[in-house]
């Protein structure tokens, strides 16, 4: 059917167009266009800067990323997938266990559920000012634990061996209930009755986990890595807050951020490195991808 | 049945620690800072306020120009949220209807173009050029013609049976009335959903100001505490009033619809769909 019910026959076949043209439009503009557009500006010198040129130079933002500035790349590079890979993993260990602790019934479990879930509505304005707060080396709770625990001071966010575990950690804090709530989802998606198979079976507590509960939430699995990873591979906002990207946690969102809007305006950089940004995403995502529905269908 | 490895009093035990001192704790801390002097903060940082007040929470309002920036935030996020669920239904209901041609075409594009680069760049240069940045109708038009929320609606309006479409146009309903009286009070739960959703991810949106409106006066209040935070260094009483501030109409809103949202999610809700990661504002990298 190429035309809805409504309308006289001369605008039955306008209506559904017209319905669709001002998001249509909208997002043609303000979606579809600064996407592609990204591809075009990698290309460029441009400050942005009223009355200042845009230089159309080829590949050269890419040659200085691999020549000139590939330090600082290559550095950001790293610390990307070391937070990519770190959070993933321990966001979903923590999401599982909690989720395997909380399934359970009652009112008291539902504010506990509850509470784990909540800091994830904050921005990460708020959320970075209580982290600031409780990780101040001088006046912070944590520095007094660590002078009881170290006997000795640390800056805490403003030390490059501590900064970026530190980011990871506070990722985690804030989304670990969002990954729970996925493995409880799946979890009661699993029928009891297979338990009781395993039971009768002889399996005890840890090889009915092995292979009842941990092949059958095998699709929250794949929802929930898919989900983090590409969260944490998107996220820069909470780093800004957090280190501003100093001490060895500049990741390559956070320096294509910098670079744009960070006082240099180098438009045409930042861009390159927002398409760096997007490489990775699509290898790491189509990784992800197909090595988790693979091992749905083999478990 | 599974044998349970822990009492169960052990295991609610267990599970309040967890939920008390590792997720509450932070926020609960951050909170008792508010309530004390300066001068009582630098004796004793780390214990309860002594004395107590309430100055911070005044001086944070006037000092921090929260009063205006909380109104820009609910400007910031009422009216996108409302745009963007209306456009959204009428982007969705064709598409999902296959009222036009090559409608799965469309409809496939607009899934691929989810995974195209972050355009926060050239979005900021196209605000520019139009004249939509640094304005508070120009920050509205960028965050409100998304069409965020379509695909959740292109599966919802499936359920609604067809069937009322060509009974209602026969009964001489126009297209525009159709949408309005009968197809949205339909998805009233997936539109409430998402309007919750949509406007905690508005309100607390930090990049998106940061890039588009450099005169305070625009600042939403999120924009305002990070700029707050830095111009009071070490003040901690001042910082975590501010803080409690912008962070106390989530607050309430979670708590009342606390309900809804978590078990929304644990119950299924997040499969298909893309939960709480919902709308990606235009241009922003995730």
């Amino acid at each position: 059917m190429a035309a809805g019910p409504f309308g006289t026959r001369r605008t039955r076949r306008l209506i559904p167009w017209a319905s669709i043209a001002i998001p249509g439009i909208g997002w043609l503009l303000f979606g579809l266009y600064p996407s592609l557009a990204t591809v075009g500006y990698s290309f460029t010198q441009y400050s942005g800067l009223p009355g200042t040129p845009l230089n159309v130079c080829g590949l050269c933002n890419y040659t200085a990323a691999f020549t000139s500035l590939s330090a600082q790349v290559w550095e950001s590079l790293q610390v990307t997938l070391v937070y990519v890979v770190g959070v993933t993993v321990l966001q979903n260990v923590a999401g599982l266990g909690l989720a395997l602790l909380l399934n359970r019934p009652g009112r008291s479990y539902t504010v506990y559920r509850a509470l784990i879930f909540m800091p994830q509505i904050f921005s990460v304005a708020v959320v970075g000012a209580v982290f600031a707060l409780i990780l101040d080396p001088f006046t912070g709770p944590a520095a007094t634990a660590w002078k009881a625990l170290f006997g000795s001071t640390t800056a805490f966010l403003g030390d490059s061996s501590l900064a970026l575990p530190l980011v990871m950690l506070v990722n985690i804090w804030m989304f670990a209930g969002y990954s729970m709530l996925i493995y409880i989802a799946g979890l009661r998606n699993i029928p009891k009755p297979v338990y009781e198979a395993a039971a009768l079976d002889g399996a005890g507590r840890w090889r009915a986990f092995l292979h009842v509960t941990w092949p059958l939430l095998a699709p929250a699995t794949t929802v929930n890595v898919f989900l983090t990873a590409m969260g944490a591979l998107g996220e820069y906002a909470l780093i800004l807050v957090l280190t501003g990207g100093n001490f060895g946690t500049k990741t390559l969102g956070l320096y294509m951020f910098e670079s744009a809007f960070g006082g240099n305006s180098q438009l045409g950089y930042g861009s390159m490195l927002a398409m760096l940004q997007f490489l990775l995403t699509l290898a790491i995502g189509g990784t992800l991808l197909f090595t988790l529905r693979r091992r749905e269908i083999q478990l | 049945m599974r044998t349970n490895p822990l009492r169960a009093g052990t295991r609610n035990l267990l599970c309040f620690g967890i939920a008390a001192l590792l997720f509450a704790a932070p926020l609960v801390y951050l909170f008792l800072q508010a309530f004390k002097t300066f001068t009582g903060f630098l004796q004793d940082p780390t214990g309860l306020p002594h004395p107590w007040t309430l100055e911070n929470f005044g001086a944070a309002w006037t000092q921090g120009d929260f009063g205006r920036q909380m109104l820009n935030s609910l400007v910031y996020a009422v009216v996108p949220d409302t745009v963007t669920l209306i456009l959204g239904v009428f982007l969705a209901f064709p598409v999902s209807r296959g009222y036009f041609r090559r409608s799965n075409a469309v409809y496939a594009f607009f899934v691929f173009s989810g995974f195209l680069p972050g355009g926060l760049i050239p979005l900021f240069i196209e605000a520019q050029a139009l004249g939509l940045y640094n304005s508070m109708p120009g920050y509205l038009i960028l965050t409100s013609l998304s069409g965020a929320g379509f695909f959740f609606f292109v599966g919802y309006i499936k359920g609604i049976p067809r069937e009322i479409d060509e009974a209602a146009a026969l009964d001489g309903c126009g297209y525009v009335r159709f949408i309005f009286t009968i197809i949205i009070p339909q998805m009233k739960p997936a539109l409430a959903t998402f309007a919750i959703f949509g406007f905690v991810h508005a309100w607390n949106n930090l990049i998106l100001p940061l890039v588009m409106l450099s005169d305070q006066k625009l600042w939403p209040v999120t924009r305002g505490l990070y700029s707050f935070f830095g111009e009071h260094t070490q003040n901690w009483p001042l910082i975590a009033a501010g803080t409690f501030i912008v962070a106390a109409p989530i607050l309430l809103l979670f708590v009342a619809l606390q309900r809804h949202l978590v078990e929304g999610v644990a119950g299924g809700a997040a499969f298909g769909t893309q939960g709480v990661a919902v709308p990606a504002e235009p241009g922003e990298a995730r």
